[in-house]
């Protein structure tokens, strides 16, 4: 068997299966293009390290209604009392957190994937009220 | 301890896991996408070679697209092509090592006793029954039918080889990364797959 009737033979194989390539049906054609898409979608999502489990989603949920409460009624305990422009900061922030964008999917889900900045963020509010109390 | 007056300032306090900016997030997945559209019908077909039934071809697609969009989107593109064909082919053994399982398991069970071999698409079915390029069509199709039979009756890894350096293009490296293998086993494999296909294929094919 020489190299050249080799070649030739990988030529042949290749054409036949480039041909059926292209024969593939429009009902395959139409679902590996789904497939794309839903692959695309997981791709732009943000990385999550672990698959929270629903009490810990559920956790990160109520600190996240909790910061929301603390940052809504709280009085900064800083050198100087809230202002116009404190709360209509912290508006815009609510406003931020309940709206969604055409990529950021619904707020729930944008909730969900930010678990864990919700979880430290509340730990380190709760952490300066205790701190704060202790003083005061 | 720090207290938040905004929910920007927690944002701008936290050291969580960074995210790339929304334009390099973009482009990434333009590249994708472009990857994967060029890739999925001949994987496609890859995997059909290997599997028959076309459903199972298309899970196996499907799953190796959406491991490789979650696991490897952030890797260098040049990557993508192996890594793809690395997980599409452990899809393969995976569907291959449970269709073995569910027959040995049939064989235990009441009721009919249906062979999914069986129940792959045949070939021929797609090929029009007339005009003037039929019987062309028609030799070309059971060409096709006794390239994939004589395929499948290589052992797995010839056959990863010759597909992924024949039909995909794929050079010695690029194969030997796909199949975790080194270069010198993939020479091996090719070898003696285009071998066994010209033995069983014969001289004329």
């Amino acid at each position: 068997m020489n190299e050249s009737s080799i070649s030739g033979f990988e030529e042949r194989s290749r054409a036949l299966f480039d041909a059926s390539v292209d024969d593939i049906d429009m009902r395959v054609r139409s679902r590996l293009t789904q497939a794309r898409y839903a692959a695309l979608e997981a791709a732009a999502r943000p990385p999550r390290f672990f698959r929270a489990p629903w009490f810990a989603s559920a956790a990160g949920i109520t600190g996240a209604a909790v910061l929301a409460v603390a940052l809504w009624f709280g009085a900064p305990h800083g050198p100087h009392a809230p202002t116009a422009a404190d709360t209509q900061a912290s508006l815009e922030d609510l406003d931020i957190v309940a709206s969604s964008d055409e990529n950021s999917g619904a707020p729930m889900e944008m909730l969900q994937d930010d678990v864990e900045f919700y979880d430290w963020a509340a730990q380190k509010t709760a952490d300066s009220d205790s701190d704060s109390g202790s003083v005061g | 301890m720090p207290r938040f007056a905004t929910l920007s300032d927690a944002w701008m306090a936290w050291d969580g896991p960074a995210r790339a900016p929304r334009g390099v997030v973009l482009d990434q997945t333009r590249e994708l996408d472009k990857f994967l559209a060029d890739i999925e019908r001949r994987a496609f077909r890859m995997a059909q070679v290997a599997l028959r039934d076309p459903d199972d071809a298309l899970d196996a697609v499907q799953d190796a697209m959406l491991k490789l969009a979650r696991n490897y989107a952030s890797k260098p593109s040049a990557e993508w092509r192996p890594l793809f064909y690395r997980i599409l082919e452990n899809g393969i053994r995976d569907l291959q090592r449970r269709r073995a399982v569910r027959k040995r398991l049939m064989v235990w069970l009441p009721g009919p006793k249906e062979d999914p071999d069986n129940e792959a698409q045949d070939p021929m079915e797609n090929v029009a029954a007339s005009g003037p390029d039929a019987p062309e069509r028609l030799m070309q199709a059971e060409a096709i039918e006794k390239l994939e039979s004589s395929l499948r009756e290589l052992p797995a890894r010839q056959r990863e080889a010759f597909m992924l350096r024949n039909f995909e293009g794929l050079d010695v490296a690029g194969t030997a990364a796909a199949m975790g293998c080194s270069e010198g086993s993939v020479k091996t494999h090719y070898s003696r797959a285009v071998h066994a296909l010209r033995a069983r294929l014969g001289e004329v094919w």
